[in-house]
């Protein structure tokens, strides 16, 4: 998998970027744990065989949840979630789905080890890797989508096994494979490359920035935190 | 380089979240012009030795700039800035420099022989690569910089990096193709990548993701009742 840390900052660019006014720590922490959710799959797979980038890196979970949500706050005739948290728990919940999506799904499928994306309906492993270039001499390359491929998904990407074939290691389960083992070496990474450095620094700067021009933004129109938020100003 | 497409990709995201009120069609227009702007510096290349990830991707640029807001803005009692563009302008602007270290600058240093960081202060190309992690084995690891001591003297080297000068080094691109001193009989091929490898492709949707979000989410509370 990608590592946890540089998808919870991923989560927090996310955050950052909707949450729009619902934006504060509260609301952030929601949104990273979010990021970081699909990842504790492999946990899971300590009992149950390749759950490791499957059972939570699933498109049908963040699916379901989706209609549930629509269902809510805009089908039915009073919504639920709105009543008890108004539309700052509308806005929080869309964002976290989409930061499950697209910073705890998506980057192990664009940039770790893969993600089983329908599973357990149909059990294969998507990786999308490639290039896509204009070349003078060669034309548009482009080798991100791969159509009629051999491969046992049936998403037009590159898939490197199933949950049978293909064990994910993770510092959690070094072999991928059901069972505790105790005497192994276990490296967990928090970045593996340049670009993901690159990105958990700016996730570190953007909260760091946003926190600061809040409070200033705060002090201009006399807003004062409390713990108890009920307190009537006096 | 990481291509244009992947900088503006990572700069729409960095920028849904810090324009803030400041978020609008002309703010991202401007963003964009400042994201493509440093590129430019592949066509000095004829000109000057290694002029890519030079000239537009030096971090003196943007210090100086920011030295230069601040100063006149905050410290001055009448900014020349401020009276001639609207407050929003400045916000902008510092977003834009933002951007363009985080999103510009610090994705180039990470990819092939990175970027000359301090030039003209100092002429050395530095390259942004490694890994971080904890071993039950070493403890933490990190190999981003190459700390070294000498057994015999016990003095310390430290290489945070370093790839060459612009004497030594070239960085291909679409107006040098390959490094002019190398001599192939070949065909010239220049090539205009979108995304060389997934993560890139991934921060280009990220980035379309958010200003589809932006597009489609409502503004607040209050305009939802």
């Amino acid at each position: 998998m990608a590592p946890t840390l540089v998808d919870a900052a991923l989560g927090a660019l996310v955050a950052a970027a909707l949450l729009g006014p619902a934006f504060d720590r509260r609301s952030v922490a929601v949104v990273v744990a979010a990021a970081v959710v699909p990842d504790l799959d492999a946990v899971a797979s300590l009992a149950v065989p390749g759950a490791t980038n499957a059972l939570g890196h699933t498109l049908l979970i963040p699916l379901a949840a989706g209609v549930v949500l629509y269902w809510d706050t805009a089908v039915r005739a009073s919504s639920r979630l709105r009543a008890r948290a108004g539309w700052r728990g509308v806005r929080v919940a869309w964002v976290a789905l989409a930061s499950f999506v697209v910073a705890g799904i998506g980057s192990d499928l664009f940039a770790g080890a893969g993600a089983n994306l329908l599973y357990p309906l149909q059990d294969a492993y998507y990786v999308v890797d490639g290039r896509f270039v204009f070349s003078t001499q060669e034309g548009v390359v482009q080798t991100f989508v791969a159509a009629g491929g051999e491969g046992p998904g049936i998403l037009p990407f590159e898939s490197p096994g199933t949950t049978a074939t293909y064990p994910i290691e993770t510092w959690v389960n070094p072999d991928g494979r059901p069972g505790i083992s105790i005497e192994v070496d276990r490296e967990a990474h928090l970045v593996r490359s340049g670009w993901q450095l690159v990105v958990v620094a700016v996730a570190a700067a953007t909260l760091g920035v946003r926190t600061l021009v809040g409070a200033r933004i705060d002090e201009a129109i006399g807003v004062v935190e409390t713990d108890e938020g009920t307190e009537v100003d006096r | 380089m990481p291509s244009t497409v992947v900088h503006a990709g990572f700069a729409l995201l960095l920028a849904a979240g810090l324009l803030g009120d400041d978020y609008d069609r002309r703010a991202l227009a401007v963003l964009l012009v400042a994201v493509v702007l440093p590129e430019v510096d592949s066509f000095l290349g004829p000109i000057m030795s290694g002029a890519h990830r030079t000239v537009g991707h030096t971090l003196v640029v943007p210090a100086v700039v920011a030295l230069a807001l601040y100063y006149d803005t905050r410290v001055r009692e009448r900014s020349a800035v401020r009276a001639r563009i609207a407050d929003r302008w400045v916000a902008v602007a510092w977003v834009v420099l933002f951007v363009h270290v985080f999103a510009h600058v610090a994705l180039d240093w990470t990819h092939l022989d990175g970027v000359n960081l301090l030039w003209p202060l100092r002429d050395q190309f530095f390259a942004l690569d490694g890994e971080l992690f904890v071993s039950t084995a070493d403890g933490v690891v990190q190999t981003f910089v190459d700390v070294r001591v000498d057994p015999k003297t016990g003095t310390r080297q430290i290489d945070p990096g370093g790839t060459g000068t612009t004497e030594t080094v070239h960085i291909d691109n679409p107006v040098e193709p390959r490094d002019p001193e190398a001599e192939i009989e070949e065909p010239v091929d220049r090539r205009f990548p979108v995304a060389n490898a997934g993560w890139r492709l991934y921060l280009i949707g990220l980035g379309l993701f958010a200003l589809v979000a932006r597009r489609v989410q409502g503004d607040g509370p209050e305009a939802e009742r």
